[in-house]
């Protein structure tokens, strides 16, 4: 066996530099996949989290119906029961309650409609990045307090709305009883998040002005649930459905909220895969493409083994080895390249600055910091293995079938 | 006892549509020991014959036994065991395994029979030193020169001890004082060791050295000649 593995290795380097385009297409597919994969990787997580930590949460409690219809009538009195069902999961890192409306947000030039959200700013600051989000430099400053008279809006807001810190805004909501209230307040600060859509949407007030003015009392729209262990989600949410115990309550998940998100990635991960498929192509015809060529070439010399008794079998396995041989070269080299960049990468981003219309609508930042699980790098290798053993089955099967005779006449 | 014995032997060939008769009814006994030559002119049908006993080819007609086995009907995958248990081939030229050192290629045959690998070194080292090529061990056929080569060939034939070594016009390719040196190796070999040895061949040298020449013409025998044991000429010369 020692011996067959020497020859398959030695057979590579007699044609070196075609052994080495081989290989580095080989290291190139793997590369190129492990860096793409890293950085489609970093994007869906990105977008996926900042999703997260600014709109949805993990998980969010509501009344049945909110989430279609966020009517004044959708929203419920968080009950002890509840509070307790949340503080003894301790896979839940944070909850906290918000109150959610439509309405418009005007100032002296023009108006917009927006989603006002009531926050706990205290708790708020657990369970999402609003704080991070919201500038601390010209006065701009995160809520102070629930009942604050006072607003954020995000900076896309104040530009159209030409509004600066310390002036005043307009909230008009829909009150409990249908009536059209106006409410003056003062711009706290501003926020901009990673997510465009979110900015463009969302004004935040302090929670218990918002049940004020409507007459809510001590009613909210959502608890909203931050989670350590995301993997966990399913779980946490089937048994906090149970805990909870109450038929006009619902329990969503950020997925359950947000399928769209889901689907993108999931459609990323279809592109991706596809990509994949064609650089496994590429190495399969170039494996086979050179076993073939070396084949031909040692045509005398597979009739020699093959005259002095070494059986099909051998042959073959010689082959695939040498096969095995250019697959494992380019597959250590490409995965430490990809690894490495990647690593490399992830520590300051890649800034896509250039990018960053597009990638806010998409979410995820304009800095884009690759991931790659180690069982993706493993996978990836595996069939990459399995890709350049199947690519030589046809040439190690010819080989394995050369006539001795009439390999013996080829010189 | 009979190491080969071949019994109407007939082998036609069919290239496009047309039919060559390459051998054409041979019998022949070759016995354990003996130091013999194929001889005849061009497309008398030597290499064929020896193709045949080596289980290369079919023969079209008659049977072929090889160290007492029938060997007609034989599997590629038999044929391929039956000469590596029984055969040692040296061809004409390209014979080694490029990517193995000497000591490899003789080795090789030891590592398809499953021999342990100290034991196989140990075998192979030894054959080399007795072809006279100690020093070379390692180098690769393209190190070596054409007798060389045709040494670690001649070592690679013999390490097994095989039932016979087939030898496909083994002097062809070298000059006259390479190729005389090489037959009395093998000639040696043959005295030593008992081993048995069949040539085809051109070279007038070696049907003379051969101790028993049969003559080949259009694919019959046409005189099977018994001579004395020659001496060889090593016997006199220091190796
Ligand atoms: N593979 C083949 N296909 C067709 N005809 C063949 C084949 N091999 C040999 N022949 C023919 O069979 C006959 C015998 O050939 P063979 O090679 O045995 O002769 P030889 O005695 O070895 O000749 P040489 O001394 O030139 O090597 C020749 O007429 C040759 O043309
Ligand atoms: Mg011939």
């Amino acid at each position: 066996m020692q011996t067959i593995f020497a020859m398959g290795w030695r057979n590579i380097w007699r044609h070196r530099r075609r052994s080495l385009v081989v290989i580095s297409s080989i290291a190139l597919g793997i590369f190129a996949m492990i860096l793409s994969m890293g950085i489609m990787n970093g994007m869906n997580n990105q977008a996926i989290e900042n999703t997260i930590r600014t709109a949805l949460g993990h998980i969010a409690i509501h009344r049945k119906g909110f989430h279609e219809d966020m009517k004044i009538a959708h929203n419920f009195k968080s009950t002890d029961r509840i509070m307790r069902s949340i503080a003894a999961d301790r896979r839940i890192a944070a909850a906290a309650p918000r109150v959610k409306l439509p309405g418009m947000v005007r100032s002296s030039e023009t108006s917009q409609g927006v989603l006002i959200v009531g926050i706990d700013p205290e708790k708020e600051m657990k369970i999402s990045n609003l704080y991070q989000y919201t500038s601390k430099e010209n006065g701009s400053r995160f809520l102070a307090s629930p009942d604050e008279n006072a607003a954020l809006i995000s900076q896309q807001t104040a530009d159209r709305l030409k509004l600066v810190v310390g002036d005043k805004l307009v909230l008009m909501l829909q009150d409990r009883n249908n009536e059209i209230v106006g409410v003056g307040m003062t711009v706290a600060g501003t926020f901009q998040t990673p997510v465009e859509s979110f900015d463009k949407l969302v004004v935040f007030t302090g929670i218990g002005k918002l049940q004020e003015i409507t007459g809510l009392g001590e009613n909210i729209s959502e608890i909203s649930i931050a989670i350590t262990d995301p993997a966990a989600i399913t779980d946490i949410k089937r048994r906090l459905i149970g805990a909870i115990g109450d038929d006009s309550l619902e329990v969503l998940t950020w997925m359950d909220m947000a399928p769209y998100l889901v689907s993108a990635v999931k459609f990323f991960d279809t592109i991706m895969y596809i990509t994949f498929v064609i650089i496994f192509l590429v190495v399969v015809f170039s494996v086979a493409n050179t076993l073939v060529m070396a084949i031909m070439e040692r045509f005398h010399e597979i009739g020699v083994m093959k005259s002095i008794g070494t059986r099909p079998s051998w042959i073959a396995t010689m082959i695939v080895f040498e096969a095995v041989n250019l697959g494992l070269v380019g597959l250590v080299a490409g995965v430490a390249a990809g690894t490495l960049s990647v690593a490399a990468l992830s520590i300051g981003g890649i800034n896509l600055g250039l990018f960053m219309e597009s990638l806010r609508a998409w979410g995820t930042g304009s800095v884009i910091f690759p991931v790659i699980k180690g069982m993706d790098i493993v996978v990836a290798a595996l069939i990459v293995l399995a890709t350049t053993v199947l690519a030589a089955v046809y040439p190690a099967v010819k080989a394995a079938r050369i006539k001795p005779l009439e390999a013996l006449h080829f010189v | 006892m009979n190491i080969i014995e071949l019994q109407s032997i007939t082998k036609t060939y069919d290239t496009n549509g047309l039919t060559v008769p390459a051998v054409r009814g041979v019998d022949l006994v070759v016995e354990k020991g003996e130091f013999s030559a194929l001889a005849g002119p061009s497309g008398s049908g030597k290499t064929t014959l020896l193709n045949l006993i080596g289980g290369l080819d079919n023969p079209s007609g008659g049977t072929v036994s090889v160290g007492g086995e029938n060997i007609t009907g034989y599997s590629p995958r038999q044929l391929s065991d039956l000469r590596l248990r029984k055969i040692g081939f040296i061809f004409q030229a390209y014979n080694l395994i490029p990517v193995l050192s000497a000591i490899e290629n003789v080795e090789y045959i030891l590592l398809l029979q499953g021999m342990e690998k100290t034991e196989r070194r140990r075998r192979s080292a030894a054959m080399l030193a007795e072809v006279g090529l100690e020093g070379l061990t390692d180098r690769r056929p393209h190190q070596l020169s054409g007798g060389q080569q045709q040494r670690v060939a001649v070592a690679r034939a013999i390490v097994s001890e095989p039932d016979i070594v087939l030898a496909d016009e083994p002097t062809a390719n070298l000059d006259q004082k390479t190729g005389a040196a090489l037959l009395d190796l093998m000639h040696e070999l043959n005295r030593t060791k008992g081993i048995t040895f069949l040539f085809s061949t051109h070279d007038g040298m070696v049907m003379e050295r051969a101790e028993r020449l049969i003559s080949l013409r259009d694919g019959v025998v046409e005189h099977d000649r018994v001579k004395r044991r020659a001496k060889p000429r090593s016997a006199k010369r220091k190796r």
